[in-house]
C-alpha cells in the first residue's frame, strides 16, 4: 500500500512539476513533447491507483489471500503493496553502497590506484573476508589488471589524479 | 552474392575469430558461476566492445551469450545450482548423474545438446530472418508504433508475477528513456538542467546497474555471514563408460533433442517468453513422451538433452524479432540491441538493406560460435568445472569492481559510475519487490523509437484523429494490444475469484466436519 502510495505521489509530482517544467513547449507541429512522458507517467499512476484500490478493498473486506492468488493480492498481510522476495536489508545495502559512493568521490582526489586498493580491501572486509593476505593479493591484482587493461588495452585515461606518474 | 561472400570472409578474419573465441570462452566460464547469466555478462562486457569493430563486437557478445547458456549447465549439473534460470531443468537429471560419478557424461550430453540446438536454431534464423525482414520493410510508422506498443504490453509480464507492476516498470523505463534531446524540437527534455543528461541516459551504466550490480547486491545479502560460497570439489568417476558419451547414447536421444530445438525456436521467436519457458516445456514434453517416465529426475540423459537443446536454441531464434522487427524478445536480445545502437546501427528490417555485409558476417559468426562452443566445451570441460568452485568472497568484489570500471569505460566519466550505482540501487528494490526490471529495460531501450514512430504518424497524418484506423495492420496490432491487456487482467481476476470460492468451500467443509 505504502509503495503504491509512493508511486502515486511520484507520478503526481512528475505530472504537475517535472514534466511541465523540463519539457520544451509545443512547437506547433507533430505531437507535443510532453505527450509520451505523460502517457508513461499516466500508465504508472493508473496502475498504482488500481492496485492500491484493490488492495484497500481486500483489506477492508478482510479477505486475506495467499500472495500468488491474484493479480492484486500483493502482501495483504502487511499491506505494504509489495510482493517482497525478501526483506530489504538496509544495513547490508549501506555496507556495499557506501564504499562504492566513497570510491567515486575518493578516486577524484587520491587517484585510481590508492582509492581502488582501499575500496577493495574495505569491500572484502565488509562481505566477510578475514584472510588478510588473500584480500591484499586480490586487491593489488585486480587494481593492476584493470589499470593495464584500461590504460594499455583500450587507451582510456584512468580516473582521478595520477599520483604515481 | 558478393555481399554474402564478403560478409562471410569478414567473419573469418583473425580479428573476428579471436574475439568470437574469447567471447565463447568467457561466456562458458561466466555462465558456470552460479548467479551470473548471459545478459548480465553482456552488460558487463558491452563497454569493451566500444573498442572493437562492429562485427567483432556483435560476434563477441553473441559468443558470450551462447557460451553462458552452456556454462549455466555446468553448475546445474555439478552443484544443482543452475548458473542461469534456464538451466534449472538440466539440474533435475544432471545432478543425480553427478552423484553417481557420471557428471562428466552429463556435461557432455549437455554440451552436445546445446551445440545441436544452437546450430539448428542458427540455421533457421539465417533462412527466415532476411525474407521476413523484406516483408517487414512494408511497415510504416503506424505499424511500428503499434508493434512496439504490443511488444511492451507482452513484455510487461516478464520477470514479475503481476502485469500491473510490469506495466508500472515499463512506464518508468519509457519515461527515463525519454530523457535527453527531444526529437522534434531538438531541445533538452527532462534533463533537470544537468548537462550530462543532454544526450540521454547511457544504456551501459543503466544496464550494468540493473542487471549486474543489483544482482550481486542481492546475492551478497544471501551469502554474507553465512560462510557460503565455497563448494566441495566435484568427484568424477575414472571409468570410461561413466565419463564418455557413446554414439549410441547420443543417438538414442536425438528425437528429444530435435523436439527440444523446435520448441526452443518457437518460444525464442515469440517476444516475452524466453529460455526458461522453452527449457521447462521441452522437459515436460520429453517426460510425457518417454517410455521411461519414472526415470526422469533420477539421472536420465534424455532430460538433459531436452532442457539444453531447448534453452540453447532460444539464443539464435530470439534474434528473429530483433533482426526482422527491431524488437528485442528477451533481455539478451535487448542487450544486443543496445550493442548495435552503440555501433551506430538500428536493428530492424533496414539492417539487411543498409548493412547487408555486416549481417552476413554476423551469420558467419553465429555458426562459428556454435563450432567454437563445441571445441571449447569439449576440450575445456574439466577446466570450466573448476570455475564453479571460485569462492564468492573473491568473486563478488571482482564483479563489483568490474561493474564500476565497466560503467566508467564507456565515456571515461565518473558521472556514469554514479548512474550505474543509482540503477543498482533501483534494481535492488525492483527485484526485491517484484517490479520487472526486464520490462523496465526494454521500455527504456524502445522508448525513443516508439516516440519517433508516433511523431512520424502524427506529422504524416496531419493530426488526423483516426490515423491508426487507416492502416489495417496497425489497427489490428492496436486491437491486439488492448486484447492482451484485457485478457491478462481478466484471467488473473478470474483466477483469484475461483480460488476464493474454492477456499470458501474448503473452509465451509472444514467447519461442517468440526
Amino acid at each position: 500500500m505504502i509503495a503504491y502510495l509512493l508511486i502515486i505521489v511520484f507520478s503526481i509530482v512528475l505530472f504537475t512539476w517535472a514534466i511541465p517544467t523540463y519539457t520544451p513547449a509545443y512547437p506547433g507541429y507533430g505531437a507535443s513533447p510532453a505527450l509520451v512522458p505523460n502517457v508513461a507517467v499516466g500508465v504508472m499512476l493508473f496502475m498504482a491507483i488500481l492496485s492500491m484500490v484493490t488492495v484497500a478493498i481486500s483489506l477492508f473486506t478482510k479477505k486475506t489471500l495467499p500472495k500468488e492468488e491474484s493479480e492484486f493480492s500483493e502482501d495483504l498481510e502487511d499491506g505494504d503493496g509489495f510482493t517482497q522476495v525478501g526483506r530489504v536489508n538496509l544495513y547490508h545495502l549501506a555496507r556495499i553502497m557506501i564504499p562504492c559512493v566513497l570510491l567515486v568521490v575518493a578516486i577524484e582526489y587520491i587517484g585510481y590506484m590508492l582509492a581502488s586498493f582501499a575500496f577493495l580491501m574495505v569491500l572484502q572486509y565488509f562481505i566477510g573476508s578475514r584472510k588478510w593476505l588473500q584480500s591484499i593479493l586480490v586487491s593489488i591484482t585486480l587494481t593492476a589488471v584493470l589499470y593495464i587493461i584500461m590504460r594499455y588495452g583500450f587507451g582510456v585515461p584512468v580516473p582521478g589524479p595520477q599520483i604515481f606518474e | 552474392m558478393e555481399m554474402i561472400i564478403a560478409g562471410l570472409m569478414d567473419s573469418i578474419s583473425i580479428n573476428s575469430l579471436m574475439f568470437l573465441l574469447l567471447g565463447v570462452t568467457i561466456g562458458v566460464m561466466i555462465g558456470a558461476i552460479p548467479g551470473i547469466n548471459g545478459p548480465m555478462a553482456i552488460a558487463l562486457f558491452i563497454p569493451i566492445t566500444y573498442y572493437m569493430t562492429p562485427l567483432a563486437a556483435i560476434g563477441f557478445l553473441v559468443g558470450l551469450n551462447k557460451g553462458a547458456f552452456f556454462g549455466g549447465a555446468v553448475s546445474a549439473v555439478l552443484l544443482r545450482t543452475p548458473g542461469t534460470p534456464e538451466a534449472a531443468a538440466t539440474s533435475w537429471d544432471g545432478y543425480p548423474l553427478t552423484q553417481q560419478g557420471k557428471g562428466e557424461k552429463a556435461l557432455r550430453m549437455a554440451l552436445y545438446s546445446s551445440v545441436a540446438g544452437d546450430f539448428i536454431s542458427t540455421v533457421v534464423l539465417i533462412l527466415i530472418a532476411a525474407p521476413l525482414a523484406a516483408v517487414a520493410l512494408f511497415m510504416g510508422p503506424s505499424e511500428i508504433f503499434a508493434l512496439i506498443s504490443l511488444a511492451l504490453t507482452v513484455i510487461a509480464g516478464i520477470g514479475t508475477t503481476s502485469i500491473s507492476r510490469g506495466l508500472m516498470a515499463a512506464g518508468f523505463g519509457i519515461l527515463l528513456g525519454l530523457i535527453g534531446t527531444e526529437p522534434v524540437t531538438a531541445l533538452p527534455r527532462l534533463t533537470f538542467d544537468v548537462y550530462q543528461f543532454g544526450s540521454g541516459l547511457s544504456l551501459i551504466p543503466v544496464a550494468i546497474g540493473l542487471l549486474a550490480f543489483s544482482e550481486i547486491l542481492l546475492q551478497l545479502e544471501k551469502l554474507v555471514g553465512k560462510g557460503a560460497g565455497e563448494h566441495a570439489a566435484t568427484k568424477f568417476s575414472s571409468k570410461l563408460e561413466d565419463r564418455l558419451l557413446s554414439f549410441k547414447e547420443f543417438f538414442a536421444n536425438i528425437k528429444t533433442l530435435l523436439r527440444g530445438s523446435l520448441i526452443g525456436i518457437g518460444v525464442g521467436a515469440m517476444p516475452g517468453l524466453g529460455a526458461p519457458v522453452a527449457s521447462f516445456m521441452s522437459y515436460d514434453q520429453a517426460m510425457k513422451r518417454s517410455k521411461h517416465k519414472e526415470e526422469f529426475g533420477k539421472g536420465r540423459l534424455e532430460g538433459i538433452a531436452a532442457s539444453e537443446s531447448a534453452n540453447s536454441s532460444v539464443v539464435a531464434s530470439s534474434l528473429i524479432p530483433l533482426f526482422v522487427l527491431g524488437i528485442p524478445g528477451n533481455l539478451a536480445a535487448a542487450m544486443l540491441m543496445g550493442a548495435f545502437m552503440i555501433h551506430g546501427m538500428q536493428p530492424g528490417p533496414l539492417l539487411f538493406k543498409e548493412n547487408a555485409q555486416l549481417m552476413y558476417g554476423i551469420y558467419g559468426s553465429l555458426i562459428l560460435a556454435s563450432l567454437f562452443l563445441l571445441l571449447i566445451g569439449r576440450f575445456g570441460l574439466r577446466f570450466f568445472c573448476k570455475a564453479v568452485n571460485i569462492p564468492a568472497l573473491i568473486l563478488y568484489p571482482i564483479v563489483i569492481f568490474t561493474c564500476i570500471m565497466g560503467a566508467y569505460l564507456g565515456k571515461s566519466s565518473m558521472f556514469d559510475v554514479g548512474i550505474m550505482l543509482a540503477f543498482g540501487f533501483i534494481g535492488y528494490f525492483m527485484r526485491k519487490f517484484d517490479y520487472s526490471y526486464v520490462a523496465f529495460l526494454i521500455g527504456f531501450i524502445l522508448a525513443p523509437e516508439w516516440e519517433r514512430a508516433l511523431q512520424q504518424v502524427v506529422i504524416i497524418s496531419e493530426h488526423d484523429t483516426f490515423m491508426f484506423f487507416q492502416r489495417p495492420v496497425a489497427m489490428g496490432l492496436m486491437v491486439l494490444t488492448l486484447f492482451v491487456i484485457a485478457r491478462t487482467f481478466w484471467t488473473s481476476i478470474n483466477a483469484g475469484r475461483k480460488r476464493r470460492v474454492e477456499a470458501a468451500a474448503a473452509a465451509a467443509g472444514q467447519h461442517k466436519a468440526d
